[in-house]
């Protein structure tokens, strides 16, 4: 199983990751065009204004100075204030706010595609070179194909515009208002017991969580497929074939477990790239989590809100993979870490 | 989970119900607050019945028989505090919950009576009466001291509560203006200005001189997140994580109430999504129109676009401070004549701007009426370079932001019509796109040849073109048009450096002359001058268009203030 100095020594190699990606970030920032503090005065302003708001912000210091003064803020867990969200609020209360909305999305996602793309995966595997394999080949490959940015719009125009089935954005009807208690507004709508806003909610989510999950979904399945074909061909399986054990049974019980090491190390990867995706998704269908917050905050040169959204997501991104490294253990106990 | 500043949205929460949806983030948004001046009928009389029941996905505990209004905009408010912004965005809702003392007429750039009743600006004395009992959405009544403080929070740092964020209108408005403000009695205010400042009442008309509670100033009221102030709207809900704001009717509001029960606004980033869910009736007034989505809402049944001419004027500076070959107004002239800015207008812009001839807007006082556009010509355009000495051509470098602003629906097309135009008289130009934010710091650092640029009124007086695009604010040489752009105090919104005298002091004139005829004639000689001139080549004056649905009447498109949703009914 996995020793707890495993955990500890993936925990503390966190600290040069997120070294590394605050100097990358904070670089990119600073040598990127636009000036914060003309961005928040505004046109209207004279230089003096401008310049006072930039002393202020410190932005008038060596970067040296501001580069140390940040990765001391970052190691004492303080992301800073942000320049343009009601300016002033702390970023980690933004990224409170927006981070559930994304891990919902990406969940929900990572659900529909393990829900569709494990099950095609094998039948494929199994059916081999039948045309539910190829079916499923073809559809897994346009899946991978197709661009967020595109099947996006395209499902809105179909079941928003012309069929008039879905919403064509965000993630609850305009008139529900419900209180945020875990940000999930899945688990918000069910918990104040409001069954049409949960209604609305789910009603909401299905397209997005449908494009996020069409991508996971081809690729889950190519791996589960290729993965489940090697296993299938083991000597172990022939063997308990062999035995009389049913043909089900067989590649349920012994090849799943097998096959399935692989496609956890991809389940995880992906998650991290889910991530990713939801900037996209977030964007196309106007749903308010850290994807669009990043987006508005590099157009709004608001720097504190980039530097800590990045921050975050690697924090995430790691974090996933630690848990795929304990999860392999738990499929096959022979993997020690 | 969610942390403090969410407790004033949460300790709001209604649980309410309903259908249509809603949105998020974006920056389509049209910066300014507002722009020119007419309105558009108020299409009481269109009754498109259809069967307008919108609750496509919504269910309905507690719905019930509340009149609701969906107003949809390209970006969420970043606050609710008018002290804290230079954004229309978010002007259009601190205007439903906050007064001033002195408001715009309904669709007009004319002054109205609001919390004052009566004023008059003599000299460079300013007083008013105060309406008497009026109270703010905390119950606490309004008296001359609640501007006082509102005032003082915003510019004077000297005051226990002033707001150390306080946005650049603060100077721009207020402070740059006032020497004091006095409370002379509960009901009568006067102020006391540095110079006579003649468009000074309208400055109390902008959306950043709404009366605050002075009780919530003094008070631990967080203004980021909620809004105490007169209006005939009051704040229910503030919804950052789904980008919307619920407002409900104020019950003691003084003057008359509000048809409807409750104003939503929504946020749809993308223009064409926006103009869509106005279509299918998730929303019912829309604004950021551009070509591509007014056509969307033209072939509807359920809504329609309409349009009133707006306060703004897109245009291109030649910086005359950087490239010598613009300081001659022959070469100026000349590309003014070179570029057909009434195909820019009309094909580019798709009809929604008239052309542009001065930089005075055609619904202000002051507009020349007698002055038209450059015509297209580009034989004159060559006869004036060869006479300047320029017939070879020569070239330069064409700043423009990406982004459509409200002035300029396409300007990446805009800057490739001028190239081509330009190349048929032998000036090459190149072209420097930047995004937005980028393009500020580029051009107020004075690093243009030549930009595109525009500009939405603040208070729809002419003083808010001449003086703060035009006029240098500092010291000219002697016998010299332009300025260089690192003279001290220099005014960096003249993006074209330029300083011509007998324009300045017409402006300057109008500033300190209080008769209305007088400073009518002074601006329509400045226009004159300024289109001689022609430190710009002048491009259009956009229209402000909504897209309303059929459901909605008594609404007037306003290019200034507003959006006046009081009156508006929703069947």
């Amino acid at each position: 199983m996995v020793s707890n100095r495993f955990v500890l020594k993936r925990l503390l190699l966190l600290i040069p990751v997120l070294f590394g990606v605050a100097t990358v970030v904070f670089a990119i920032l600073h040598l990127s065009p636009g000036d914060p503090a003309l961005t928040i005065a505004g046109e209207r302003a004279s230089q003096e204004f401008v310049n006072e708001v930039r002393s202020n912000l410190g932005l008038d210091d060596p970067l040296w100075q501001q580069y140390v003064r940040f990765l001391g803020d970052v190691a004492t867990l303080d992301l800073g204030q942000s320049y343009q969200v009601n300016r002033g609020t702390p970023v980690s209360t933004i990224l409170a706010d927006r981070l559930p909305i994304t891990i919902e999305l990406a969940l929900l996602g990572e659900l529909a595609g393990l829900l569709f793309g494990l099950p095609l995966g094998i039948l494929s595997a199994v059916k081999q070179d039948t045309w539910a394999d190829h079916l499923t080949r073809v559809g897994a490959l346009s899946g991978i194909s197709v661009p967020i940015y595109w099947s996006g719009p395209l499902l809105i125009l179909l079941f928003a515009q012309f069929l008039g089935l879905l919403p064509t954005s965000g993630r609850i009807g305009s008139e529900f208002f419900i209180e945020p208690v875990t940000g999930f507004i899945l688990v918000d709508t069910l918990l104040a017991g409001n069954m049409a806003a949960f209604q609305s909610a789910v009603v909401h989510l299905l397209l997005p969580v449908v494009v996020l999950g069409i991508y996971q979904m081809a690729l889950l399945s190519r791996m589960m497929r290729s993965s489940m074909v090697e296993v299938i061909r083991q000597d172990y399986m022939r063997t308990a074939r062999a035995k009389g054990q049913g043909s089900k049974i067989t590649v349920m019980k012994h090849g799943l477990r097998n096959a399935f090491i692989p496609v956890i190390t991809v389940i995880g990867i992906q998650f991290g790239s889910l991530l990713g995706g939801a900037v996209l998704t977030e964007t196309v269908f106007e749903i308010n989590g850290i994807g669009t917050l990043l987006v508005d905050a590099i157009n709004r040169s608001d720097y504190p809100v980039v530097q800590g959204t990045v921050l975050v997501f690697a924090v995430l991104y790691t974090l996933v993979n630690l848990v795929v490294d304990i999860t392999y253990s738990v499929f096959d106990p022979r993997i020690e870490q | 989970m969610v942390p403090d500043t969410t407790a004033t949205s949460r300790r709001n929460f209604l649980k309410r119900a309903g259908g249509a949806t809603v949105a998020t983030a974006s920056i389509t948004s049209l910066a300014g607050c507002g722009g020119g001046g007419d309105e558009t009928e108020t299409a009481a009389e269109d009754d498109t019945g259809d069967d307008t029941e919108t609750e496509a996905e919504g269910g309905e505990d507690g719905g019930g028989d509340t009149t609701r209004l969906r107003y949809g905009r390209g970006a969420h408010s970043a606050t609710l505090d008018p002290q804290n912004t230079t954004s229309g965005e978010v002007a259009k809702v601190t205007n439903q919950a906050y007064e001033g003392l002195i408001s715009f007429q309904v669709g007009e750039a004319a002054l109205t009576e609001s919390l004052a009743t009566d004023w008059s600006l003599e000299g460079d004395s300013v007083t008013l009466t105060l309406r008497e009992g009026v109270t703010f959405h905390d119950g606490s009544d309004f008296t001359a001291d609640d501007f006082v403080a509102t005032y003082r929070r915003f510019v004077d740092d000297e005051y226990e509560y002033h707001f150390e964020d306080a946005s650049a209108y603060g100077p721009f408005t207020l402070g740059n203006w006032i020497d004091s403000v006095e409370a002379t009695s509960d009901y009568e205010l006067s102020i006391t200005l540095n110079q006579t400042y003649a468009p000074f009442l309208r400055n109390l008309a902008m959306f950043v001189s709404v009366v605050i509670s002075r009780d919530a100033i003094e008070g631990d009221t967080d203004l980021d997140q909620e809004m105490v102030g007169t209006g005939p709207f009051e704040l229910e809900t503030l919804d950052d994580a789904n980008n919307r704001i619920q407002l409900t009717t104020y019950d003691d509001y003084w003057g008359e109430s509000p048809n409807i029960d409750e104003v939503l606004f929504l946020t749809r980033g993308q223009n064409s999504t926006r103009a869509q869910a106005l279509v299918e009736e998730e929303l019912d007034i829309i604004d950021g129109l551009d070509p591509d989505s007014m056509q969307i809402i033209e072939g509807s049944d359920t809504a329609e676009n309409r349009t009133a001419t707006g306060i703004n004027i897109g245009y291109m500076a030649f910086n005359l401070s950087r490239v010598e070959a613009f300081r001659d107004r022959r070469v100026r002239r000349a590309i003014s004549y070179a570029i057909d800015t009434q195909a820019i207008v009309e094909n580019i812009y798709s009809g929604i701007a008239t052309e542009a001839d001065q930089p005075i807007p055609p619904a202000l006082f002051g507009h020349n009426d007698d002055i038209s556009p450059y015509e297209y010509d580009p034989e004159q355009a060559q006869s004036l370079l060869d006479e300047a000495g320029y017939g070879d051509g020569f070239s330069f470098t064409l700043t423009t932001f990406q982004n459509p602003r409200g002035y300029n629906p396409a300007p990446l097309p805009t800057a490739q019509t001028i190239r081509s135009n330009l190349s048929d008289v032998g000036i090459e130009v190149s072209i420097d796109d930047r995004q937005f934010s980028d393009y500020l710091t580029y051009t107020s650092q004075g690093r243009h040849d030549a930009t595109l640029a525009g500009w939405y009124t603040d208070n729809a007086d002419p003083d808010n073109f001449c003086y703060v695009l035009l006029h240098p604010q500092t010291e000219v040489p002697d016998g010299q048009d332009w300025v260089s752009w690192d003279t001290e105090g220099f005014n960096t919104s003249n993006n074209a450096a330029w300083a011509n005298s007998e324009f300045m002091t017409r402006v300057e004139d109008a500033q300190t002359t209080t008769d209305q005829e007088e400073r009518a004639q002074l601006y329509s000689e400045a226009a004159q001058i300024a289109h001689d001139e022609a430190p710009w080549v002048f491009i259009d004056y956009a229209d402000e268009v909504r897209g309303v649905s059929n459901r909605v009447s008594n609404y007037t498109v306003a290019a200034i203030g507003g959006p006046y949703l009081g009156a508006v009914d929703v069947e």
